[in-house]
């Protein structure tokens, strides 16, 4: 059987998102292809690359035929890239094309709770599973709606400074329908979609040969004592959360004549924002501010929900181990850092960034266990790989919700070789590192 | 000509719109007392100003009631001729209207103000600096509730139940009271809202729940309806009515709505889960402020609920026990909650004057039962009736909180001054010492080193505060309750050298930099001497190292101010989610 000698990791120029492809080249010059994520939220502004041209690029460098699709988790900026186009030429179709063997994705993708996957207790497993989904659907409509109130005229104050950011995060939490279909159905027979989570055994050795995939996150209900805890009581919330984004969203809530909540009070006892008496003027103002915020809150506090079900894998070939998160946030690590495939972290290669480097993806005790880390002269130095643009997402500069975090890119840029699509110049279509699995 | 009326009666929900009579009666409605004052349109009265603005709608509902005709007060919402407070068409009348939902909040949110002055005795000032406190009944379309500092508001949203049904966190009298008492908190001790160790955002959530829970029993149709009694309470005059020593055993106590909060919110939230707190429930562990479960600010502030809810069980059942029964027909019912009320008041009375004993900054609970137990001994020297303040030490002890260790006294109570000679009168003035901040600063400064206040900072008093009491011949005098605050930013190095913090926490180095903080009470007697010092210090290795240690476990680190709103709009969001 051949073995693995190179592994060459490219990393796309997608602005705001996530794109890897993973290739190994074998001692027999055959070569395996695994495209982990593909999605954007935004590209710069100066960029010549679009994603036609990164889906063409996939398509030729894997020679037509892709071996792995993974998507990590269903953010848009992870995923984007698989819709296909009305009229077949999206840059989901070109994937579709390139006939994957597998899609891996976490279980809470999965059409029923996959097989070996733990519920909360052994008598709720089937509720538990379809509670939880049921949640992430919801959380789906909330981000819709929020989007749709930011459309809507006078949804919110214009001169929130925070509107952007509102919609960034919806945005990025809408359903992506096509893609989410094209996922499903573009490895042909729906065995061939494969629904993973913490410590489940991931047997490719009849597409990977003589490469290892330890799959490290997500945590199961069961497994998970914070998931658990959340699961058990948010589908009532986020089905509440829902109905009211939703009428929060249409048009009638504000513009009809008569109140919504108060129908039987007569129109000239109430008072429409524009012509409030002087003495409510001033705290109104701010109560316009304190929903707006709490919205974002909401989706920001879906938006991590979302984060934490990302696929954690880690790829072991040769000597050499390439660890791939997904945005997984701490609650997400937590459990893997737990158990007792922690140590396999110790000697990582390679570390695709957690979430375009935000602070709580790449949590303090994942980072110290690896020993590659060191200055430029440290031998068989840790590579590191950054998906990333500032100033889209999270807090202003300085605060720590930015993202990237500055301190977390400086640590990585002292203590690894950092490859960051950031660095990209305008034509550049991706970063390559090649690593030598010998 | 018309006498002024002392006190305005208002008709409010009492308790929570889900604490009905008997299974599915009529809500227990109430009227209260507030203060009588001539009311703006809101209500807008001297303290509390009601905006009655829907973020959601874009739009306000106007004020339509009169509270006053000349000089006479009124109350609007009270029942015509030939209507009950019971009746339901009186009852869905009112809660239809707005109006009403704007009344409620303003009825308790000044009854809890009022709760607040009279155990302090003096007025207490809301944090903001201004007068008024906004009230929004109606704030947005959200399954939350909360209090601003920067919008020196109380805001109340409402949510829908699985029929469609709104539910109205305004007319939840434990919702109110609770956020009234964050703001009343935040008036009398401004440093518990930063970020600190585990107890202090958790202490703001217990103590507001304890207020809440408390204030109720002076309500005795609330009690009864809670006990589960259908009958009128019997009038003046009237025959004896009698309750049945089954309903008010502790465990049925226990599991009556009286020590929950939030019951209609509760179940139209969690899907019939009860209500969306009970802490009384929680069993006791002397570990259990360990569990990883307990981290989270409201859990954590329900152990404190839980300690003192457990205390007022016991004090209540024993005061019941020493009534006696009527042979087959139990307690006097009269008695039994005139004896809740009795309970009610003390624990409420220890727990507010307990803050005049609680350090500024970084408290934690061990800190509050010192205060607890300290401020009740001022006032009730004497604890040998029915020993209160050991049954409230036994039930915080059962929940592993004791007075902290080595700084205490015997009956946990913060020990008296032990330094007094070294301290230096002379170059104060007497008059202003207790009256001038300016004044009691330099008082302070000039006695830094026997009140063991470090120049490592910067040190600021932050309040005076008159604290009254009677004297046991019955003869009111004044101590004076100064609040100081200290405040330091400190590099890893100066930690280790100044604070002897030695190691340092992990992930620190040398130029890790930090702010700390530290400060006290020191209580003034009515002559002006120190009677109390009751500080953390602002190098305190020890304690400061714990703290740092803990915000750095939960990313608050480097945390910025400035997003005061969403501190308890977060937390609060959080809650209701789960």
């Amino acid at each position: 059987m051949a073995n693995p000698v190179t592994a060459t990791i490219r990393a796309y120029q997608m602005g705001f998102g996530d794109c890897f492809l993973l290739s190994f080249g074998y001692d027999d010059a055959s070569a395996r292809h695994i495209l982990i994520d593909f999605g954007s939220t935004g590209m710069p502004d100066d960029t010549k690359v679009s994603l036609d041209a990164v889906a063409a690029d996939i398509a030729l460098q894997c020679g037509g035929a892709l071996d792995i699709v993974v998507a990590t988790h269903r953010h848009k900026d992870h995923i984007s890239g698989f819709a296909t186009g009305a009229d077949g030429k999206g840059s989901g179709d070109v994937i579709r094309g390139l006939k994957p063997k597998r899609v891996i994705q976490p279980w809470t993708e999965a059409p029923d709770a996959p097989k070996g996957w733990k519920g909360p207790d052994g008598t709720k497993r089937a509720n538990a599973f379809a509670a939880y989904q049921s949640s992430l659907e919801n959380m789906h409509a909330v981000a819709q709606a929020v989007v749709d109130r930011l459309d809507r005229k006078d949804g919110f104050d214009p001169r929130w400074r925070l509107a952007d950011r509102l919609r960034f995060v919806g945005e990025d939490n809408i359903k992506n329908l096509s893609a989410v279909k094209n996922l499903m159905t573009m490895a042909g027979a729906a065995k061939n979609n494969i629904f993973v989570y913490h410590g489940c055994v991931l047997d490719l050795s009849a597409i990977l040969p003589n490469v290892t995939v330890h799959v490290l996150g997500p945590p199961t209900l069961q497994q998970s004592a914070s998931i658990k805890t959340y699961a058990k009581s948010s589908d009532d919330y986020w089905l509440k959360a829902r109905l009211l984004a939703a009428l929060a969203a249409t048009d009638n809530v504000s513009a009809n004549k008569t109140s919504m909540l108060f129908p039987d009070l007569k129109s000239t006892d109430t008072f429409r924002k524009t012509k409030l008496p002087t003495e409510m003027r001033w705290v109104a103002e701010r109560v316009d501010i304190a929903e707006q915020d709490q919205m974002l809150g909401i989706v920001t506090a879906l938006d991590n929900v979302m984060n934490n079900t990302s696929v954690i894998l880690l790829f072991e070939a040769g000597t050499k181990k390439l660890l791939f998160p997904g945005d997984a946030q701490l609650e997400n690590w937590s459990y893997a850092l737990q158990s007792d495939m922690a140590d396999l972290l110790n000697d990582v290669d390679l570390y695709k960034v957690g979430h375009h480097g935000s602070l709580n993806a790449t949590p303090k005790s994942m980072w110290k266990r690896f020993k590659k880390r060191g200055k430029t002269s440290t031998p068989e130095r840790l590579k590191t790989v950054m998906s990333t643009m500032a100033g889209k997402h999270g807090g202003k500069n300085g605060a720590p919700t930015e993202v990237p975090r500055i301190p977390l890119v400086n640590e990585l840029k002292a203590d690894s070789t950092l490859f960051n699509t950031q660095d990209l110049k305008p034509t550049q279509l991706c970063q390559t590192i090649t690593i030598n699995l010998q | 000509m018309t006498e002024i009326q002392p006190v305005r009666k208002l008709t409010i929900i009492a308790k929570d719109p889900g604490l009905r009579i008997g299974n599915d009666g009529p809500m227990v409605f109430a009227q209260v007392d507030v203060p009588a004052e001539i009311l703006a349109p809101g209500p807008t009265g001297y303290r509390i100003k009601v905006v009655d603005y829907n973020a959601t709608e874009r739009r306000a509902y106007a004020a339509r009631q009169s509270y006053q005709s000349g000089d006479i007060l009124l109350d609007p919402f009270a029942p015509i001729e030939g209507e009950a407070l019971t009746d339901r068409d009186y009852q869905v009348r009112v809660i239809g209207n707005p109006n009403f939902h704007a009344q409620n909040c303003y009825a308790i949110a000044m009854r809890t103000l009022g709760l607040f002055e009279r155990a302090l005795g003096r007025r207490v000032s809301w944090s903001s600096g201004g007068h008024q406190l906004h009230i929004v009944p109606h704030a947005f379309a959200l399954a939350n509730a909360f209090y601003s500092e920067p919008d020196r508001a109380l805001m109340f949203g409402y949510f829908f139940d699985e029929e469609g049904k709104p539910i109205f966190t305004s007319l939840s009298h434990d919702v109110v009271a609770h956020e009234t008492t964050h703001a009343v908190l935040d008036g009398l001790r401004s440093r518990y809202t930063e970020a600190s160790g585990p107890d202090q955002a958790a202490f703001h959530e217990g103590f507001a729940d304890i207020v809440a829970i408390l204030s109720i029993f002076s309500l005795p149709e609330v009690v009864a309806a809670g006990l589960g009694i259908t009958d009128k309470l019997p009038g003046v005059g009237e025959p004896l009515a009698f309750i049945t020593e089954d309903k008010v055993t502790p465990a049925a106590i226990r599991d009556s709505i009286l020590l929950g909060i939030g019951a209609e919110i509760g179940m139209a939230t969690g899907a019939g889960r009860g209500a969306l707190r009970q802490s009384v429930k929680l069993e006791p562990r002397p570990d259990i402020l360990n569990d990883p479960d307990m981290a989270e600010a409201h859990s954590r502030g329900e152990v404190v609920v839980a300690a003192m809810a457990g205390a007022f069980v016991k004090m209540w059942t024993t005061r019941i026990s020493h009534l006696g029964t009527f042979d087959g027909l139990g307690y006097n019912m009269t008695a039994v909650i005139e004896e809740g009320a009795k309970a009610a008041a003390q624990l409420l009375q220890m727990s507010i004057r307990a803050i005049d004993y609680c350090p500024p900054t970084d408290l934690d609970f061990g800190q509050f039962l010192a205060g607890l137990l300290t401020a009740d001994r001022e006032l009730v020297p004497d604890d040998s009736r029915f020993g209160y303040r050991e049954l409230v030490r036994q039930s915080f002890g059962d929940f592993g909180i004791v007075p902290p260790p080595g700084q205490t006294d015997g009956d946990g109570c913060w020990p008296h001054f032990a330094a007094s000679d070294a301290l230096r009168y002379s170059r104060s003035n007497a008059e202003a010492l207790t009256r001038d901040v300016d004044e009691c600063f330099r008082f302070l400064w000039e006695n830094r080193d026997a009140l063991n206040i470090t120049e490592r900072g910067y040190t600021q008093v932050l309040s005076l505060d008159a604290s009254l009491r009677i004297d046991p011949d019955g003869i009111p005098f004044r101590e004076t309750i100064c609040q100081y605050v200290q405040m330091g930013h400190f590099f890893g190095s100066e930690l280790m050298a100044i604070c002897k913090i030695d190691p340092l926490p992990e992930g620190f180095t040398t130029r890790t930099s930090a702010d700390l903080f530290g400060g006290g009470v020191v209580v003034f007697d009515q002559y002006g001497r120190v009677k109390y010092h009751i500080g953390n210090g602002l190098i305190d290795g020890e304690r400061q190292k714990r703290r740092l240690e803990y915000l750095r476990d939960n990313g608050q680190l480097r945390a910025q101010g400035g997003d005061e709103r969403s501190r308890f709009a977060n937390l609060h969001l959080a809650r209701m989610g789960g």
